[in-house]
This record gives C-alpha cells, structure tokens and sequence, in this order.
C-alpha cells in the first residue's frame, strides 16, 4: 500500500507542475506586468492572498509565489508537511485557475461557474450563522449514474446545505436537468479538480470578511476554518493522487473528506472517511463534521429545505400566480385567546388548487392565529414577516413580498406532485410552532381563495397593519426603555456586538427591535440579550455606560466605547453580512452607500467589496460602517455626524427602494422636499469631482455642513 | 487568543530553591543536601557487583578479583541483585494489590467500603468464573476478592489475568518458562534462587526477573488497579489543577501522601463532612483542602479531581510552605526525612500502615474495620492542628497548572467513540486510535512513567521527553510521578495541544483531549498493559510490532525495575534515562538490553542524555512503523 503523506506529497507535485505550466502558456501571451484577477472580490487571489497575504495582481507577483508554494510542500514524515503540502495543492490549483482568468474575465461558460464574488460570499453570512445553511459539501468527481448524481445534490438539498461540484458531476448534473446556480445552492465550479481551489475560496474569505483573520495569518486562517467552518468533501472513485492531496488541504482546514475509493486509502477518524456505500455518503459527510441540521418534518407532497429559497419559477413553468400587486391577497398573524383556538386546525374556505386553470391567477390569504402564555401583539410582525422565507423553502414555490403586496407561484411540477392550499398551512404551523416553540402553544391556520372573502379580508387585515404602522412609528429610541444586543453573529465574527434599537435595525438587515425582542424572550440566554439603557454618556452621539459594558463584556473585551448614532467615533462594529455599507466621500463631506448587491465602481474608487473588506470581523473601522436597508430612513442614521443629509450617492436601485421613507425623515427633519433626488447614484455618475458638480446643482445640503474629518 | 504561558522547569526550580533555602535556615536537611552528601556512589554498588548474600563478604568483582569467596563471577553477583531489586519491586505492588484485595473483601453495603463500579466487578468475576446471575454484588465482590487473594498463593496453576494477554505473548512465556505462577511464589522462589549457593547462570536470573516482574504487571498491579475501579470507581476525565501553588493559604491543607487509595479516599470524603468544614471555619479557616503527593495523588486526582502539590522529590516541599496541617502517608515513597522536618513546623506527620512505620510520626492504623474512625481522627488532627500555623511564615509559590486527569481505558475508548462515524464503524474500539496510526497522522505513542531521581535534573527529563513526543506526533500516556511532572508543567491541561505536532494537535482537537494522557497511578501501569494488549488485538498484530514504547527517564524505585521487566516481557521496547545497577556484568547487560530483543521482542535501550534517549524513541517508532510498511 502506498503510504498516505507519499500519495499527498506525490499529488501535491502534480499540481504544482500543472501550475507551473499553466504559467508557462500565459507567458506566452502575456508579460509579468499583466494584471491578475478573479471578478468582483476585494480579496485577490483569495486562497493564495488569505494564507500569504500577497495580493498577487500581476503574472509576475504571481509567478513569485510559486517559491513560497514549493516552500510548502516539505516532505517530513508529519501531518505537518502533508497539510502544508495540501494547502499548496489548493494554492497551485488557484494559480491554474488565476491563469484561466488573465485576459479573459468569464473563462467558464455554462454549466461552469468558477469563482465565487465577495457579494454571493457575504449573502451565505446570514444562513450560516442562524444555521439555515448547515454547511458546505464539495462534490469531486463522478456519481456511479447520472440519477445517483441527482439524489445526493437533491438529497444535500433538502437539508439545506450548499453544493459545490467539481469534476464530472458536473455533466452528470447537467444532464439530469438539476437546476443550479448560486440561488439554489447547487454551484457547479468547474470540469476540472483545480477549480476545487474556489471552494477554499469562499472558506478562507469567510475567515477575512466575518472573522476579520488578517490575510497572511496561516493558522489563523486555519483555526477559523476548522471552528467556524462546516463542510465537507465527497470524492468519487477513482481517487487520484491530486485529489488525495487536494483532500489533505481540506483536512487541514478542518473538512472531512468520504471517498469511496479503498484502493491505497488510509482511514483517519473524523477526517478521512472510507464509505464504500455511496448512498450513504450525504449521512457520513454531515456526521463528519457535526453538522446541525434544522429538522422540521412537514407533511407537504415536496421537498422543504432553505436549498429552495433562491429558486426562481418562470411564468412559462407556473402552474398558478397569486399576485397582491393585481387582485387581492393577504398574509396575517393574529394573537387570539387560547379557548378560539384549536391546535394544529388548517381551514380551506374556497376552492383548491385543482379548480383553478393550469396558468390562472388566485386569490389568497394565509391567517395564522396563535396564541401562547408569553405571546404579545408585537410578535405579531415578526411572526408574519418570517412567512416569507418559509413559504420560499418549499420546493417549486416562490414567494415574495409581504402583507397584502405578495406574489406567490406554484410550479407545475410541485402542483403535479400533490401540493395544495393546505400544504401552505402545514408549513406555516410547523414552523411557527418550531422556530417560536417557546411563545406559541397553539396556532391554527386559514387559507381563503374565495375572492370576496379574501377582499374583505384584506379591508380589516390593512386596519391591522396601519395600527402597528402607529405602534412602530411610536417605537422610538428615546421611548423604548431598554435596547437588544443581538450575538447570532458571533459564530463567525466573535468579536461582533449589534445593538438593535427601534431606530437602528441589525447590520445584516434580519433582525429589527422587535425580531430582537422576540428572540429575547424565547431564550434570554440565546444570541439577543436584553440591554438596559443607562447612564447616559452622549445622549446626540447615542452612548451609555451600561452600552459599552454590555458591549465590552461581550465583545471579549476587544471593544470599550460604541457610538450608535456615529460613524467617525467608536462605530457599532461589522460582523461582514451586513445589507449595505457606508464610507466617507472626503470631496463633498458627505457618504456614500452601498448595498451588496451593487458590483460596479463607486465614487470613493473602491467596490462594495472593497469598502466592505476596510470593515467587518467586529472591528470598528471610524469611516465606514455596515448596516441595514432599513436604517437609511431613520433620523438616527449618522445622527451624530449630521444624519442623512450625509447621503450623497447610492445606487439606483438602492435609492428607488428607500426612497419613499428616506424622503418622509427628510421632510420631516429638514422640511426638504424630494431629498432622494438630491442623491446621486450609478445613473448620474461614479466620478467624485461629477458628484460634486451635481450635488451642487440640486444644492445638496451637505455642502452646508461642516467637514466630517 | 492570548497564547498559554506554561509554567517552566526554572519557574520550578526557582520555588524550590527558595523553599530549599528556608530548610537550610532552619539548618534541616533536605534530599538537596542529603544527594550532596553522598556524592560519589558508591562504584560496586552502582555496578551491581557487590555481593552482600552471605557473611563471608561482601564481596566485590574488581578485574583483580574477579569472583567472590563462593566463585560467583560478575554475572551471578549482577544478576542476583537484579533480580531482588526486582522482586522487591513486585513485593511492593502485589501487596498494593494485595491490601485493596482485602478491602474488597471487607465491603459491605452498609461498611466503610462500597461497590461504586458494579458493571466491573461483574466483568472481572465473570473472568474469574464466579456465578454473577442474580447474586447480591457484594456476595460476588467477595467471592471476587476471595479469587483474587487466592492468586496470590495458589499451589498450581499460573495467574488468570495471563489469560488477559495476546495469545502470541501467552506462548512465548510458556516457551521461555516465565509465565507468572502464584504472586508470592514468584517472589519467594526468586528469593530463594538469589540465596548464597543456588542460581549463578545470568540467563536463569534474568528470566526470573522477568517472570517475577509479569507477577507484578498481570497480577498485583492488574489486581489493585481493578479492584480499587470496582471500589472507587473507574476513573473518567476530570480536571484538576498541579504543583505547590494547590496549597492553600487560607485552609486548613491536609496532603495525603503514598499509594494506597484505601486510606486517601476515606480521608477525602470525610474532609468533606460538613462537622468538619464548619469548625475549620470557627477556626479561622475558609475550609479544608485535600491535596496529593505521590501515587496517592494521582488516585484521589483521577477520582474526585483532589489537585496535585507534587511528586516524589517535592513531598518535603510541601512541609517546607509551612502551610501543611497534617500530611498523612500510607505506603511506599515516603521520605523518613518527613519525621524531623515536620518538627520544624507545625505540621503533624502521619503513618498509618504497619509497613511502613517511620520515625518522628504519629501512627494511626489504617484497617478496613476502623477506616472510619482513623479517617476522622486524622481530618480533626488536621482542622485543629489549623491554629497553630504560622502565618507570618508562609511560603506558597504560586505556580501551578490545571490538568485533566483520569483516562482509564474504559475512558479512552469512550473519548474514542466520540470520533467514530456510526455510518461505517462500531464503537467501543481503539480504532480510532489505531487508523491515526496507521495513517501516520500519529506517530504512535510513549507510555512516560516512573519517579524522579537527583541523579539528573529532577522533573526535566520526563517533561523535555515528553515535549519532543508531543511535538513529533507522539501521543503520550503517563502515571506515577511522571503524570505529576506533566501536570506541573500544564501538559496535561488541553491547552497542551499547541505544543504539539500538526497531526497529535489534531486528535486532541477532535477527541477533545489532552496530549497527554494521565492514566493512573504506578500500578495503573496494568491499564496501559491493557491498553497495549488490546490495541495489538484490534489492529491483528503482536505487540512488539507496535509503534509503541515505554519510557522511564528518571526511574529510582524497585519498583520502577519490576514494571521495566513486565513491559519489555509484553513486547514493548523500553527506554530508560537511569542505568540500571548491572553494568558491572556484561552478560546481564546484555541479557536485558539485546539479548533481550531476540528472546522476548523488547528490550531496554539506555541513555542518560534526554535528548539523545527522546531521539532514540522516535527512531524506535519510525523502525516499528517501517517494518509495517505504514
């Protein structure tokens, strides 16, 4: 038998003189001053940046490097020297995949999707610390069969964790019509092993965007991985040498690898697994590496798993459309008393599904009444806006918006497949009596399709939603008596503190004052802990003593001072899944604000990825700050620092979706009106002196201001 | 992440000088100046060529008189001693065993000695054949022990535990004539053989020697250390904390000091009572706190996490803080020393075994029958002995480490489990263990046991050893005074792993384990015995095959040459850092080094260079895992 350190020695060899031809070719064509790139990521090279802290831009920084990853590959008889040499396979597959992308920023076509952006990294933040994504599984190679390929993504699928392939699944997967892309957690890297090296990519990013590891800080990096990371590798017959090698760089990182392959394979505990049953290879991985399954058993004809949440479903593919934009609909939870409520009740009032044309549009309304000891009105909100992503889970069914102004399609394929009205409830009581087990002791659902009913239905639920518009518009900082710390975060950014006020939701969007609130009182142990409001330091600027305890204690003592209404003294930190993210714009005093989904250039010269990579990992970074969608609106924004008239540049789409509550606090502040008009954003320009020109024009009140620095 | 700051051997070194020049203030001598003053060993003594067998002598081999009066040459004198330090040795643990056989017998359901392992005593007397099936536990504990004192002198037959032992090892020692009889018997007939006029062939000495000492490893030993588990219980982990900085400044400080865990673990639990907390506390302190020293302290540690002040070479120590209100001691290691230096202080010191009756002590005898009682005497000694400290004159250093204690077998194999996949494997195996050797992921792994020895740098060469191993993949089990060398130095606290290799840290990070593993007291041994044996088993292959060594760098004991000769007779290499008192005699040298190695598989390799024995260990391994081919 070959020895295990020789296979990964050997395969590491392999690699590293692919690398070195891979260089060779583009040196062909390109000379050592060609720049380097992956698209949209601020962190270069992301293995090779994240376990150097090179930067790599250039074919000839990049040909550098090889020395450093020959440095690694040692060859003593210890895990040691297997593990760096296992990291230096991951390293030279980056190179290989690097040279793809020198002169030429889309090398793989469909269904190949390489590297990974900083953006699609930052959007996994949120799912992997609420455990909506359990983890990551690398796929390498092929399924015995195109329909074994279809089971174990599917099968991965349905709880939840995210799909990497690489190698002949890929095709397998094609074939078999899986659908994938990043939405749906199927992410097919490449047809080749070394674009297994994106993979690491987004792990090792992960470490520098959430755990603020500084890049270069090997076993750091390492450390984070091998705590905060949970995934996995599946390798399929035959395993070659590389993969083997490939397989020592993931073990270092902390991921288990299940091969099927006994030929010459070594079996180590929790770490390199022999399963010769590839059917039970999905149980093996997620064993291996511990990973924390949410289980919720619905009785509903498909499958229900956060792995759906991105799905889109074409008009083409719907089998019905309820769309609150054109007839009526309604979602609504509703507090009742105990004795009006029988557990578990799922009432239809209209017709079903089946009555309806293959296409057709319906009508509907979910009602869901609960009741429970602890159960407030306020929950009521929280309850209801979590409908969203759980109705999204269920495969073949997309859903969007809230309150009265959803859209909802049902597949052909989920309707063939049994699903009807009910099913709706069956997911809404599962997982209103799971996720809130502690509040809710009986709930029981209403689904109506009868367009009259729904239409009256919906003239008293609008009553119900403009009284808790009054009640939030009454929640102010200054009225409510005590704020929430919110930790969910720290699973991946341990040293990030959010404090969640009324005003000033969390950074990542999630969780508002009462979502805090509510998770308070389900656990007041779990990751949102009451914060008591006291001795008041800086009222304008938003400090209190009893603040900067809470956040000293649980911050580990990294953080003495937050400033909630600053951005240039003591920010509130950023764990790295923040919604947006604002910076200085030195030429007009004013900021500019990004959401992630914004790729292009900013007037600042820098992306959102790279405004983002300034901050995050719980570091106050004065200058920059992330935040919510929805703090742009609040007079608390910036308060400190001259509040929203800061605001000199957003993208469009960022600026049309806050517009209309951005220009009410301006009205309301300033008595400006139209204020969003004043804005910039990608439309208008990215070029600062522009900016000023245009600011100018409109008489931007920034201008009025004083400097911010 | 603050890296851990482990306490170092000069930090330790630093206390004891300080401590050691209080003593010499006091113009008392310790073990420092008493290894001063006899410097120069004696040459024959060392060389194990002075025959003191008979009043014709001594005798002493010098190349102008190469045999004694009765015509014994170097090899017969040599080989004689070796063979009554061994035996002296096995005496002295197989009477361990022998004493916990007694209490074993003597519980009672209503006694001052119970049963806390049931599912124990059930397994070790269904090896004994003893009915078990709806019998009350005590009767089968007494039938157990019953068996078990029998083993000691039974007319015929060999010990059962052999039975125990792989069956390439059980063929061997019936081939070569060392499969251990009755436990006294080994020791009787070895006596008799080293008399004036009986055995002079080295190969015969040496093979008893051998034989005497597998009496002591699959008998006495096996025996105390199963029966004290069905007793006290088999230990699991617990954490617990080690070195001088344990003592206490403000509690009444009680140090149980010796081996056997009958008298310590009833000294513990009555410390505990509250009639004697609440008049410590009218007195003036906190509370009482129990402390070990010596084997004692590893049972109490791996049992109820009792903190550890030290080992063999720090017992006076422990007295010269001043802090120590009685420090209480039942057999074996037991310094006579402790007499006049307890007088300089307040301290009371206590025996309590007839064998071991010392000077300048109080004895209270410590019997299963009047366990109780003694055991309060002692404690109420100790709290009221509280207000006579004086505590202007105290000396507690600081330094001490937190260590987790108590990886019995049983224990291993459940940390095990928690790595096993029930996809594809079973529980309740060493396999994991055995995959990550296999797989080189570890190297294999270094039984460290013994005492420390003035003869080298006390503690140093255990913990450099140990070090080396760590950092070279080389998972490390201990007992003795060499786990509190270990603890002293925080090896056995988790944080350890960061001195560890890529592939050792990583087991310690997934089984949740410390680097080093504390297996028990001296005659815990038997546990890595079991060990060794069961992984050879799972794994298909003999012992001496294994990748696994034994190490006693600062060894002084008899006992610690009988434990050397049950380890090489099991098939482990075994390296030890003090020459053995032979060298006088070539032939035994090398009957117990390679002649050794053809006969039984395993031998000694002697080195008084810890580097340089470190590196022979490692060479030893990677030779093992060569010829596997792993």
């Amino acid at each position: 038998m070959v020895k295990l350190f020789d296979r990964v020695f050997k395969g590491s060899d392999e690699m590293y003189a692919l690398a070195e031809k891979a260089l060779a070719e583009v040196s062909e064509r390109f000379d050592d001053s060609q720049a380097v790139a992956y698209p949209s990521t601020a962190y270069f090279l992301g293995v090779l940046y994240a376990m150097t802290g090179r930067k790599n831009a250039t074919l000839g920084e990049l040909k550098e490097s090889m020395t450093w990853i020959k440095s690694q590959m040692t060859r003593n008889k210890r895990l040691h020297d297997a593990f760096t040499s296992g990291v230096a396979t991951a390293c030279s597959a980056e190179v290989i995949e690097a040279c793809k992308y020198i002169g030429n920023t889309a090398p793989y076509e469909a269904p190949y999707l390489g590297h990974v952006s900083d953006a699609e990294v930052r959007e996994l933040g949120v799912p992997l610390v609420t455990g909506d994504i359990p983890g990551f599984v690398v796929i390498i190679g092929a399924a015995p069969s195109d329909e074994k390929a279809v089971e174990i993504i599917k099968s991965y699928q349905t709880k939840s964790v995210f799909v990497f392939l690489v190698g002949d699944i890929c095709k397998q997967a094609e074939r078999a019509g899986v659908k994938m892309g990043f939405p749906v957690r199927v992410y097919p890297c490449g047809d080749k092993l070394p674009s297994v090296c994106h993979v690491v990519s987004v792990a090792v990013r992960s470490a520098m965007i959430f755990g603020n590891i500084q890049a270069g800080d090997y076993d750091g990096i390492r450390d984070y991985t091998f705590k905060r990371i949970n995934a996995a590798v599946n390798a399929y017959e035959p395993v070659d040498d590389m993969t083997v090698a490939c397989g020592a760089g993931a073990i270092s990182y902390g991921w288990p690898v299940v091969t099927n392959d006994d030929n010459d394979m070594w079996r180590v505990p929790k770490s390199l697994i022999v399963q010769p049953d590839t059917d039970k290879f999905v149980e093996t991985a997620i064993e291996a590496r511990g990973m924390k399954l949410k289980i919720t058993n619905i009785d509903i004809p498909v499958a229900f798993s956060s792995a759906f949440e991105g799905e889109v479903i074409r008009k083409a593919d719907m089998q019905l459309e309820a769309n609150g934009a054109r007839i009526d609909c309604f979602e609504l939870v509703r507090a009742k008393e105990a004795s009006e409520i029988e557990d578990h009740k799922i009432e239809l009032i209209g017709k079903d599904f089946d009555a309806f044309e293959t296409g057709g549009a319906i009508n509907i309304a979910m009602i869901a009444d609960v009741t429970g000891k602890r159960m407030q009105s306020d929950f009521e909100p929280v309850f209801e806006r979590k409908f969203h992503a759980w109705l999204n889970c269920i495969e073949g069914v997309m859903h969007t918006g809230q309150r009265d102004m959803i859209r909802i399609r049902i597949n052909k394929e989920t309707y063939e497949n049994g699903f009807r009205a009910k099913h709706f409830g069956e997911v809404l009581y599962a997982k209103l009596k799971s996720e809130f087990e502690s509040v809710v002791d009986k709930c029981q659902i209403t689904i109506i399709t009868d367009p009259e009913l729904v239409k009256q239905g919906r003239l008293e639920a609008n009553k119900i939603y403009e009284k808790r518009d009054a009640r939030l518009k009454s929640l102010t900082d200054e009225t409510a008596k005590e704020f929430y710390s919110c930790l969910m975060c720290q699973s991946f950014s341990p040293t990030h503190v959010c404090i969640v006020t009324p005003e000033r939701l969390g950074l990542c969007g999630a969780v508002s004052w009462l979502d805090a609130k509510a998770t308070y009182e389900l656990d007041p142990n779990g990751p949102c802990r009451l914060v008591e409001k006291n001795d008041v330091i800086d009222e304008d600027k938003g400090i209190w003593q009893s603040i900067n305890e809470v956040v000293h204690r649980d911050s580990q003592g990294t953080l003495d001072r937050v400033s909630l209404y600053s951005i240039m003294e003591d920010p509130m930190t950023s764990c790295g899944c923040f919604e947006c993210i604002c910076g200085i714009e030195p030429y007009s005093n004013g900021v500019v604000i990004v959401n992630r989904e914004h790729i292009p250039m900013t007037p600042l010269g820098m992306t959102f990825s790279e405004m983002a990579s300034m901050t995050g990992g719980g570091v106050q970074t004065p200058g920059f700050m992330g935040h919510g969608k929805h703090f742009i609106a609040s007079k608390k924004f910036m308060r400190a620092d001259g509040g929203i008239k800061r605001i000199v540049w957003m993208p469009k789409a960022l600026k049309d979706q806050v517009a209309e509550k951005l220009n009410a606090t301006a009205k309301e502040l300033y008595d400006i009106d139209n204020f969003t008009d004043m804005i910039g954003d990608d439309t208008i320009t990215e070029s600062p002196d522009e900016l000023l020109t245009y600011l100018t024009e409109k008489n931007h009140p920034v201008l009025e201001l004083e400097p911010l620095i | 992440m603050t890296e851990k700051k482990f306490t170092t051997m000069e930090q330790m070194e630093s206390d004891s000088k300080i401590l050691f020049d209080r003593a010499c203030d006091m113009c008392i001598d310790t073990w420092q100046t008493r290894a001063q003053d006899q410097k120069n060993h004696c040459k024959f003594g060392e060389d194990g060529v002075c025959c003191r067998i008979c009043s014709m002598g001594p005798c002493r081999i010098t190349p102008k008189a190469p045999k004694g009066i009765c015509g014994a040459d170097a090899h017969a004198i040599a080989g004689r001693n070796y063979l009554r330090t061994v035996v002296g040795g096995a005496a002295a643990h197989s009477d361990h065993g022998r004493e916990i056989a007694h209490v074993l017998y003597e519980a009672a359901r209503n006694g001052s000695y119970q049963i806390k392992d049931e599912e124990k005593c059930i397994k070790v007397a269904k090896e004994f054949g003893i009915e078990t099936e709806g019998r009350d536990i005590y009767d089968i504990a007494h039938d157990l022990a019953y068996a078990g004192l029998n083993e000691y002198g039974k007319p015929f037959g060999t010990l059962k535990f052999v039975e125990r032992a792989t069956e390439e090892r059980q063929q061997l020692w019936k081939k070569l004539g060392i499969t251990p009889r009755a436990v006294d018997r080994e020791c009787t007939e070895a006596m008799h053989m080293t008399h004036m006029g009986n055995t002079a062939d080295a190969t015969t000495l040496v093979r008893a020697a051998n034989r005497a000492g597998l009496s002591d490893g699959w008998g006495g030993s096996m025996m105390g250390t199963e029966f004290s588990d069905i007793l006290f219980g088999t230990p699991h982990p617990m954490e617990t904390e080690a070195n001088l900085g344990v003592l206490s400044k403000d509690m009444v400080n009680i140090v149980v000091h010796g081996h056997d865990p009958a008298m310590s673990e009833m000294v513990v639990i009555t410390a505990e009572m509250p009639e004697f907390v609440n008049r410590a506390r009218e007195l003036g302190a906190k509370g009482i706190n129990v402390v070990g020293i010596c084997c004692t302290a590893n049972e109490v540690a791996m049992r109820h996490g009792i903190p550890m002040v030290g080992n063999f070479l720090q017992q006076e120590n422990a007295v010269l803080t001043g802090a120590v209100e009685v420090i209480v001691a039942d057999v074996q290691c037991i310094f006579p020393a402790l007499g006049p230096l307890s007088k300089c202080f307040h301290t009371k010191f206590i025996t309590t075994s007839p064998k071991a009756r010392i000077p300048d002590s109080d004895f209270i005898e410590f019997t299963a029958s009047s366990a109780e009682e003694s055991a309060r005497n002692i404690v109420s000694i100790a709290v009221e002995n509280y207000v006579n400290r004086k505590k202007d004159n105290l000396f507690i250093p600081e330094h001490k480490e937190t260590a987790v204690v108590g990886y019995s077998c049983e224990a291993i194999i459940k940390e095990l489990d928690g790595v096993t996949n029930t996809q594809v494997d079973l529980t309740g195996t060493y396999k994991p263990l055995i995959e990550c050797i296999k797989s080189g992921v570890l190297r294999g792994a270094v039984g460290v046991v013994g005492c420390n020895n003035p003869r080298v740098r006390p503690d140093y060469s255990h913990i450099e050893i140990m070090k080396k191993m760590l950092k070279n993949d080389i998972i490390v089990v201990v007992t003795g005074c060499s786990a509190q060398a270990a603890a002293k130095a925080g090896l056995m606290s988790k944080e350890a792993k960061e001195l560890c290799g890529d592939g050792l840290k990583r087991v310690c990070d997934l089984v949740g384990i410390p680097p080093v593993l504390h297996m028990g007291s001296c005659v815990d041994i038997s546990r890595i015995l079991m060990l060794i044996t069961d992984v050879a088993k799972q794994w298909g292959i003999n012992t001496t095959e294994l990748p696994i060594v034994g190490c006693a760098p600062e060894w002084m004991s008899e006992k610690a040459v009988s434990i050397a000769n049950y380890v090489i007779s099991t098939g482990i290499d075994t390296y030890l850092g003090i020459e053995p008192q032979v060298k006088g005699s070539t032939e035994i040298m090398d009957l117990i080094t390679e002649r050794s190695r053809q006969d039984l598989g395993a031998g000694y390799i002697i080195e008084m260079d810890p580097e340089k024995l470190g590196d022979a260990m490692i060479a030893g391994i990677e030779a093992k895992r060569d010829a596997l081919n792993i």
